[in-house]
């Protein structure tokens, strides 16, 4: 098997190119944004002769925005923990981990192949056995999965980080029990730090096995069933009752209480969450919602309000603003008389139909194989649809708070302006900010931080804001021959099709093509929404034009006519909640957020996979 | 005529694929689709032993062999020469009269309605049947002296060149030849048509594959039109592409006789889809169940009749195993499913399974 997919040899100009990243300018005004990362993220000149011959894509499935130096932390930690299971655990034998680098801000990343043949069959030997152990004992592993995650959001949630008082307490001296307040606070930024490097440990353990259990049985449906669309793949296989509609069917829940119990008034379109909790409060019955939805908020609020890889992305707790426009939406469709539910039994219905349908059509052999992987897949799919519930949501929006409550400690001593700075800086620096800030707390010194770190903070929120405009090309470097890194493929859908397609449609107008993640047609103005902040501009009748999506999105999916995502395949979110809704959906078109701009008219066919720009 | 001995016939719905031997590949596929509860029009069927008969009667043999020994295959004079002599010598033989007296009481049973007289050739694969030019059909036959006549003009069309030529390639392995009949009567189609139950291009066998034209199957059957053409999801009915094109021309049964006559589509019809949604959804359901009666994708040939509703109006005039080199397309080679697994990861040799899937 060839896996020259990352270097290529000889000359590359008849296969065409993508920019070179060294050739890459820096936006006006942007000068010095390489201090914000790391020194190993960059183009380095010292690293030029391999890394311009190497094929790199922007990753806008995790990080559509420029960076901020802090977040630079959920670039390194999930490849460390990526690259070690796929790469020291399980040894994939073609390919090792995946390599990152920044670009004005923006993350691009390219996969480390194993070309070695002898190589290859060593690491065979390896991946056989152990993820053979996996796959066999699969329930057993994600059932002690579920335990390690639990116990590791719980050590986050009780993390306290500790204030510095002008004087310790008298336990240090009467009970001579504890440790000092300067070791406390390194203490307590060293093991949250750690905590998250664990998430990302547990978050990738099962990710490449389960998403390439999925892939496998979606490529023997394609080699027996030439026609089958990749929704009816993904139906057979996608559980029914699980954790990413948990939250929305708990919505669902209290919208009909609200009506039982006569409190639905107080939520009027256009209400605030506060301007409904405050009339909710002023009623026993409302007393009483209020106290069915502290019930509900533990844990079915820890959704992230995007897709959970940037400090901006709070949950449903820090902001209720998306489950209450929910509730309301709920509420209005229940009082007009609509069926809100999401039809269970007829998805399950559905689901089993396809399976034996097409499990029907197919030879006694074709049929074992077919059956057996469709078990596997499904075994494997609770893990590929709730990990990024408990890590990615719930621990990840937690994490970040707490790094706020070191940010916050810092601005109490006058190192940072605002909590919200912290994030301006990277870990590192943030440890250095927290080693001064105890030194001079413990010798009563005069700090330098509080002069220090604000300029730097001012200046790397302008920059950011100006890198935020710049649009980063889909992919840099040479065009690959053939793209065969698993991880890349399942993960992020980059096939050699793909990255084709890209190389040519930088000349083409007018029309993307994509993933065909949901049929139907649907023309409609176009609404370009690059971050979750921008989700509340959405109008009715509408097509989503965005990087990607996620589960805590779900209430705007009533919203709109069809979906569009730059990155993604068929069992992302956008396609699964779109196939749900019955919108068409056309994903992993690479540039759409980048060609469309809001208000044009589109037509999305998410059967043939094609945007068109029908105005211009 | 209660009591006469009846040698040389069957009626359709009594035969099953064990009869192909004595009636012909046709006939046995008919009775195996009405055994299976497919709607096919009512008939009987001529057997191999009513053709022998024939031919020893009339003393044909000791004028065929010698004519049939030594020819080239590739000698395109000598073969025409043959088969206008023999059937020359065919349609002037007269028929025993145990065998024309048989035809004549089943097409009376049958209610002497306008019939289908279609050749039964021997010989397990049909399609080389067809290939070979043994399958004539002889349609809207009026009256038990037209039918005898088109079962011996089924008989003539084993003599005919390509049949010949057909043979005398295969040599000494070629069985004797002999040749069964279908009588059937005829559907007066409004719509008719050919359907694949997979994709004839990809091979997919959740697909179905529906050509129609207005009027007899003839002008689909021999590339007269340019037919409707859909492609349907088996599985959820979903119409994956739909292709309407002019239709220009039709047959239908001649007014003043037997046969059918060419005409052109009148013009408000010729662009109309000659198919519904219902009628699709008719054909598919009598697809999966033909399919599944014969345990493989099948090329069935239908029509729906002028007058009637469905699904009632549907008739099946003939199946058989799709064949075409798409179907029989590359299938994934058979491998365990951990070795598929195994080879997402880039495993490509699988040792021995480590703990099973």
């Amino acid at each position: 098997m060839s896996v020259e997919w990352a270097r290529i040899d000889g000359p590359v100009a008849d296969r065409g190119s993508f920019p070179n990243p060294y050739e890459i300018e820096t936006p006006p005004g942007c000068e010095g944004w390489e201090e914000m990362y790391p020194y190993y993220a960059l183009f380095d000149e010292r690293r030029r002769e391999s890394d311009e011959q190497r094929f790199w894509f922007w990753n806008s499935m995790h990080f559509p925005l420029p960076m901020p130096a802090f977040d630079v932390f959920c670039i390194d930690s999930p490849y460390d923990g990526i690259g070690s299971w796929q790469n020291r655990v399980f040894a994939v034998p073609p390919a090792m981990g995946i390599d990152y680098r920044c670009v004005n801000g923006y993350i691009y990343i390219s996969g480390n192949a194993v070309t070695d043949p002898e190589k290859i069959a060593e690491r065979a030997g390896y991946f056989q056995e152990r993820a053979g152990h996996y796959f066999a004992n699969w329930n057993e592993l994600y059932a002690k999965w579920r335990v390690k995650v639990d116990a590791m959001i719980r050590e986050l949630t009780e993390l306290e980080v500790p204030d510095l008082p002008e004087y310790e307490p008298r336990e240090v001296v009467f009970e001579n029990d504890r440790n000092l307040r300067f070791y406390d606070v390194l203490d307590a930024y060293s093991r949250t730090l750690r905590l998250g490097d664990l998430m990302w440990q547990h978050h990738s353990e099962f990710l490449l096995l389960g998403y390439g259990a999925y892939m496998t049985f979606s490529e023997f449906c394609k080699g027996h069933l030439p026609d089958i669309p990749d929704q009816h793949v993904a139906q057979m296989v996608a559980g029914i009752d699980v954790i990413l509609w948990k939250p929305d069917a708990e919505l669902r829940r209290l919208a009909r209480l609200a009506i039982d119990t006569g409190v639905d008034a107080a939520f009027a379109e256009g209400r605030t969450p506060t301007e409904i909790d405050a009339e909710l409060a002023e009623s026993e019955a409302g007393r009483a919602w209020l106290a069915e939805l502290e019930e509900v908020k533990d844990p079915w609020f820890n959704m992230a309000t995007g897709d959970g890889l940037y400090h901006y992305y709070g949950s449903w707790l820090d902001d209720p603003s998306i489950p209450y426009a929910s509730l309301i939406g709920h509420v209005a469709a229940l009082k007009a008389g609509e069926d809100i539910e999401r039809p269970t039994e007829q998805l399950a219905r559905e689901r089993d139909r396809l399976a034996e349908e097409y499990g029907s059509l197919l030879d006694a052999d074709a049929r074992k194989g077919f059956e057996e992987l469709l078990a596997l897949s499904r075994t494997v799919f609770p893990y590929v649809e709730e990990h990024k519930f408990f890590c990615d949501y719930w621990f990840l929006t937690r994490w970040w708070n707490k790094i706020r409550e070191f940010g916050a400690l810092l601005a109490e001593h006058g190192f940072l302006e605002d909590a919200e700075d912290v994030f301006q800086l990277s870990r590192h620096e943030v440890n250095g900010a927290l080693d001064e800030l105890v030194l001079t707390w413990s010798t009563g010194g005069e700090p330098i931080g509080p002069k220090h770190w604000p300029p730097i903070v001012t200046r790397r929120k302008e920059i950011l804001e100006r890198l935020a405009d710049w649009t980063p090309p889909p992919a840099l470097g040479v065009v690959p021959d053939e793209v065969n890194d698993p991880a890349l493929v399942m993960l992020w859908g980059v096939t050699t099709e793909r990255v084709q397609e890209w190389a040519r449609s930088a000349e083409t107008d007018g029309e993307l093509t994509g993933t065909a993640a949901s049929p139907g047609v649907a023309e409609g103005p176009a609404r370009v929404v690059k971050t979750v902040m921008e989700i509340s501009d959405i109008r009715e009748g509408e097509i989503l034009v965005c990087t990607i999506t996620s589960p805590a999105w779900a209430p705007i999916f009533s919203k709109i006519e069809a979906a569009v995502t730059d990155i993604g395949g068929v069992m992302s979110h956008a396609a699964i909640v779109c196939r749900e809704y019955g919108l068409p959906a056309v994903v992993g078109t690479g540039r759409a957020t980048a060609q469309i701009r809001t208000g044009q008219r589109l037509r999305v066919d998410g059967s043939a996979g094609t945007v068109t720009i029908l105005e211009r | 005529m209660p009591g006469t001995v009846k040698n040389y016939g069957r009626v359709l719905a009594d035969l099953r694929a064990a009869d192909a031997e004595s009636f012909g590949g046709k006939s046995s596929a008919l009775g195996e689709l009405i055994a299976a509860g497919i709607p096919v029009p009512p008939g009987f069927a001529v057997s191999t032993a009513a053709y022998r008969a024939f031919v020893a009667g009339a003393g044909l043999d000791p004028m065929i062999a010698p004519a049939m020994s030594g020819l080239a295959p590739d000698d395109v004079d000598a073969v025409g020469a043959v088969s206008h002599r023999i059937g020359e010598a065919m349609r002037s033989a007269p028929i025993p009269s145990s065998v024309r007296d048989e035809v004549a009481e089943r097409y009376a049973e049958l209610g002497e309605p306008p019939v289908a007289v279609r050749s039964s050739a021997l010989g397990e694969d049909s399609r080389e049947a067809t290939f070979a030019g043994q399958q004539e059909t002889y349609l809207w036959v009026h009256g038990a002296e037209g039918v005898c006549g088109a079962v011996r003009d089924c008989w003539v069309s084993l003599y005919s060149p390509p049949a010949i030529t057909y043979r005398a390639r295969l040599g000494a392995g070629a069985a004797e030849p002999a040749m069964g009949v279908a009588v059937q009567a005829m559907v007066d189609a409004e719509v008719s048509g050919v359907m694949f139950t997979c994709n004839p291009v990809s091979g997919d066998p959740s697909m179905v594959a529906i050509n129609a034209s207005w009027g007899l199957g003839l002008a689909v059957v021999g590339g007269e039109v340019t037919p409707d053409d859909f492609l349907v999801s088996k599985v959820t009915r979903e119409v994956v592409r739909r292709h309407v094109h002019a239709k220009e021309v039709e047959y239908v049964p001649d007014a003043g006789g037997g046969g059918a006559v060419r005409r052109e589509v009148p013009s408000e019809r010729r662009d109309l889809a000659c198919l519904e949604a219902g009628a699709i959804d008719v054909l598919i359901e009598v697809g999966r169940r033909i399919e599944r009666h014969f345990g493989s994708p099948q090329d069935v040939e239908w029509a729906i009749a002028r007058d009637g509703e469905l699904p009632s109006s549907l008739f099946v005039l003939q199946s058989r195993p799709v064949t075409t080199a798409s179907a029989r397309r590359e299938q994934p080679e058979p491998a365990s499913a951990m070795s598929l697994l195994m080879r997402t990861f880039g495993v490509e040799a699988v040792g021995s399974d480590p703990e099973g899937v």
